[in-house]
């Protein structure tokens, strides 16, 4: 289904998503950053940036989440369900690369056994993306099998066509379900072919060369040499619209508690610290190493998917300027040899 | 500058005095740079120096993968050279193992750094070369020091936490802020401790505070202002006005400023008898 | 849809103190009929909790032929261990599992079983030497090296006793030099050395080992020059996890996630790994 949405009637669509129960998700500024987040009225909404600061993974995967409650009434211990964590939501205005990080990481959480902490929230909310128009240095989709106007996850898919009009393609039936659900704030296209405007995103490397590299090369000078400036802290993985790797941890008082799930990352040493004090991955290269490996070695040969969407979060807030395109380049262009 | 730099470097590298040098390099985009680590004498040409040298790179001297390339040279800022005098009083480093090429640094960032407003050290005070012109360095009065507290001072208490509740609620426990401090060189942070668990991991507005609060406090008397917890927050929280204050108090109840003098004695290390104790109030 | 998270209520009926800071406890389904549809194989393992301190990855140390209970073998260590070992019998713990691959015992019927465990590691193959004893009459010659720091480190020395007296199995114990008291009358040396001494015929023989880095690394050419092909040697990993699921990320080695594909290894296939133990 195609139809146009004006700019001017944002307003009717927050305000109607709203009336039909939904609560609304959409950039907002905040004072240095642009955040997803969630808005009351159109007026807060910010579209004018490359990229938002944080990507759409927290609305699926909270940076922490109860997985359990329970009661501990002297040795009897009783346990509950956490409820209500998926909210009937719409997440307006994500990039395309966020919405392709869905279906990749539906993988991980479904596969052998069901996450339903991630399926419900999946069931639960809609995401209407809007393509990029502009992008920076740091974005490399078009590397990484997508594109600005990429359809992957999104339930529509909005371009903009004009200063204030975006051309609007419902995706799924979800998609197709919200927009109907709303039918009045959208008109029909105009009929001949809309111009639209899309980023053009430099292509940086051939994705098809990077995996046989690291098929190859577990061992390599060159995972040391990139990685020494790295500081170990967990900004590129919190970021990272795909990455999912979690802590469970308990909280609690002398009677009552939860069991939370929690972000983690592999660049933290603690991540895989065994309780004797031996550590498997004790370097930061070994860190760096896991996470490359991680993205586009391991999880391809498990699920068949790249573990990246190209959005470059991680390379913009790299307190040591560490970057993920670079360092693809730099294995897409090694001659595929081991050491 | 820069080729002074670059020669010195070479120079270092080619005598062996030292095996490696930190300096900084060309970043992602012109408007960054990067660490870099020069091992040999004939990469001293990756060495750059511009106002976006924002990095404090005494960092590396607490990571031992840095610290495996050898004795280093480490290129610093005044603010950053600070850090180094800190690292000596607290038996962290020895002067003789370290090299320090000094910078002279008129500012920076785009639009320049906090720090940079009242910078008193635009020559660093403590550094076996200088690389650029002398400058003067200036002095600054006690206000004028901290006026970048003085919107946030004028808060009332309620505001205050409320403001930090706001800010504290974006945190996502990354722990950018204390893996980049230069003197956040604990090998086990208290926040890995959990025998007991002192703070709660998780990312939320306790647990957020906890580790915040305790982040700053760990610092006070110690923290030399180079901001770069600040910069590298992706949540993009004011962690220095937490810093900035809690220097504040130092020096007005021990006479301390951190970083300014080898011979000080350190004030959250030192008895005296004549201590302040109103910070107890 | 079903809280893959949620563990189930077990009560602590039994608890033996094993060797200093080591203890075992026995539990029971608090929910009979969870009790009932429980099900698992030797080499299988499970992340334990006690309320208020989070859950800790271990096997299941007692076997799946004997099914009123199930029962568990920690060292106090970290903050859930020392935590377990504050539980007393009637308390409650969580259990979640069983999680992982398994001993493929029945590919070994007919075959002489070579059992080699260190310290602590006694307890992942005491459920397979308990499995396959309680199977006894399909498997040929059944040897056990066992050995620990000091005569004190041992683990299970009532099964021990029970192992020496029976004539079907050949029990080896040895302690590392200077962990003998003056009653000992096991052997003295490291778990490698003993296991050239014993020298079990490597003909037919599946050999499984379990023991820290240390004792793994130096018993596998041992083993090698015994004529055993690495596809007969079994062992069990592990690394740190925290769903044991296959979706926190962390427990992997290159490819391979111990908690899914493990963590039960053949010699062959821990060769075949990337170096990140």
């Amino acid at each position: 289904m195609e139809k146009t949405l004006k700019k001017e009637n944002f307003n009717s669509l927050i305000t109607g998503l709203k009336d039909k129960g939904y609560k609304t998700i959409a950039p907002k500024k905040d004072n240095n950053l642009v955040m997803l987040d969630e808005v009351q009225s159109a007026d807060e909404i910010h579209l004018d940036h490359v990229q938002t600061n944080n990507s759409v993974k927290e609305f699926f995967l909270p940076k922490t989440e109860k997985i359990l409650s329970y009661k501990i009434e002297k040795n009897k211990v009783s346990m509950e369900e956490p409820e209500g964590f998926a909210v009937k939501t719409v997440i307006f205005g994500s990039r395309p690369c966020d919405a392709a990080s869905l279906p990749v990481m539906d993988k991980v959480f479904n596969w052998d056994c069901s996450d339903k902490f991630w399926v419900e929230r999946r069931e639960a909310i809609t995401v209407v993306t809007i393509a990029c128009d502009k992008c920076d240095s740091y974005c490399f989709c078009t590397s990484v099998n997508l594109a600005p106007d990429s359809k992957e996850g999104s339930d529509v898919l909005l371009t903009k066509i004009s200063d204030d009009e975006y051309l609007v393609e419902t995706v799924t039936e979800k998609g197709e379900g919200l927009i109907k659900e709303l039918e009045t704030v959208f008109s029909d296209p105009a009929g001949g072919t809309p111009e639209r405007q899309i980023a053009s995103v430099e292509k940086k490397f051939e994705i098809d060369k990077v995996k046989p590299w690291l098929d190859e090369n577990f061992v390599n000078k060159v995972w040391a040499e990139f990685s020494t400036k790295c500081i170990g802290c967990g900004a590129c993985t919190f970021v990272c619209p795909t990455c999912h790797c979690f802590d469970i941890v308990d909280e609690c008082t002398m009677s009552k508690g939860d069991r939370v799930k929690n972000w983690d990352g592999c660049q933290f040493k603690m991540f895989t610290l065994h309780t004797s004090g031996h550590n498997p991955r004790s370097t930061q290269d070994q860190r760096w190493r896991q996470r490359i490996m991680h993205k586009f070695k391991y999880y391809v040969e498990k699920f068949d998917n790249i573990l990246c969407v190209g959005c470059g979060r991680c390379s913009r807030v790299c307190p040591a300027d560490m970057n993920i395109s670079e360092m693809l380049e730099i294995i897409a262009t090694e001659d595929n040899q081991k050491e | 500058m820069i080729e002074a730099l670059r020669k010195k470097a070479e120079e270092l590298l080619r005598s062996k005095t030292v095996d490696v040098v930190y300096g900084y390099g060309e970043g992602s985009v012109p408007e960054r740079t990067r660490p870099v680590f020069i091992t040999k004498p004939e990469d001293v040409n990756k060495l750059t120096w511009n106002k976006y040298c924002v990095y404090n790179l005494t960092t590396y001297l607490k990571k031992q993968e840095a610290r495996k390339l050898g004795k280093p040279a480490i290129v610093v800022k005044g603010c950053d050279a600070k850090t180094i005098t800190v690292l000596i009083k607290e038996s962290q480093i020895k002067r003789e193992d370290i090299y320090i090429i000094g910078v002279t640094c008129t500012g920076i960032g785009e639009p320049p750094a906090t720090k940079c407003k009242a910078c008193d050290v635009n020559t660093p005070l403590i550094y076996d070369e200088l690389i650029g012109e002398k400058i003067e360095n200036k002095e600054f009065s006690f206000d004028e020091r901290y006026a970048e507290l003085d919107e946030y001072e004028k808060l009332s208490e309620k505001e205050k936490w409320d403001f930090w509740q706001k800010q504290f609620a974006k945190c996502i426990k990354c722990y950018a802020c204390s893996s980049i401090c230069p003197l956040c060189f604990c090998d086990r942070c208290i926040v890995d401790k959990n025998q007991p668990q002192w703070i709660d991991p998780s990312a939320h507005p306790r647990g957020n505070l906890s580790w915040n609060v305790t982040r700053a406090y760990h610092l006070a008397g110690r923290c030399i202002n180079c901001e770069e917890c600040q910069r590298v927050c992706p949540a993009d929280i004011p962690l220095n006005l937490l810093n900035k204050k809690l220097a504040k108090e130092t020096e007005k109840n021990f006479k301390y400023r951190s970083g300014y003098n080898v011979d000080d004695e350190l004030a959250m290390a030192t008895y005296k008898e004549d201590d302040s104790e109103d910070i107890f109030k | 849809m079903e809280n893959i998270y949620k563990p189930y209520l077990m009560n602590i009926s039994d608890t033996i103190d094993e060797a200093p800071g080591v203890r075992t406890f026995r539990l029971n389904f608090l929910n009979e009929e969870e009790g009932k549809n429980f099900q698992f194989q030797a080499g299988q393992f499970a992340l334990y909790s006690v309320f208020g301190y989070g859950e800790s990855t271990f096997c299941i140390a007692s076997s799946p032929t004997r099914k009123d209970y199930i029962e568990c073998t920690f060292r106090q260590a970290g903050r859930v261990t020392n935590a377990l070992r504050e539980l007393n019998v009637g308390d409650t713990i969580g259990f979640r599992g069983p999680y992982g691959n398994v001993f493929p015992i029945e590919e070994w019927e007919g075959k002489n079983l070579v059992f080699i465990a260190g310290g602590i590691a006694l307890p992942p193959l005491r459920c397979v030497i308990w499995n396959c004893l309680d199977l006894r009459d399909k498997y040929k010659n059944v040897t056990i090296v066992y050995g620990a720091k000091t005569v004190a480190d041992l683990v299970y020395k009532n099964e021990l006793k029970e192992w020496n007296a029976r004539d079907d199995v050949n029990l080896v114990t040895t302690v590392d030099p200077g962990g003998e008291t003056p009653d000992w009358t096991g052997k003295v040396g490291f778990v490698p050395t003993v296991v050239e001494e014993t020298a079990p015929d490597s003909k037919d023989t599946i050999a499984i080992v379990c023991g820290p880095p240390i004792m793994i690394k130096f018993t596998l050419p041992v083993l090698e020059k015994l004529g055993f092909k690495q596809e007969k040697v079994y062992t069990t990993l592990e690394n740190r996890m925290k769903c044991g699921l296959g979706k926190c990320g962390r427990c992997n080695i290159g490819c391979t996630y111990v908690c899914k594909e493990g963590p039960v290894f053949t010699a062959e296939e821990i060769g075949k790994m990337p170096d990140e133990f």
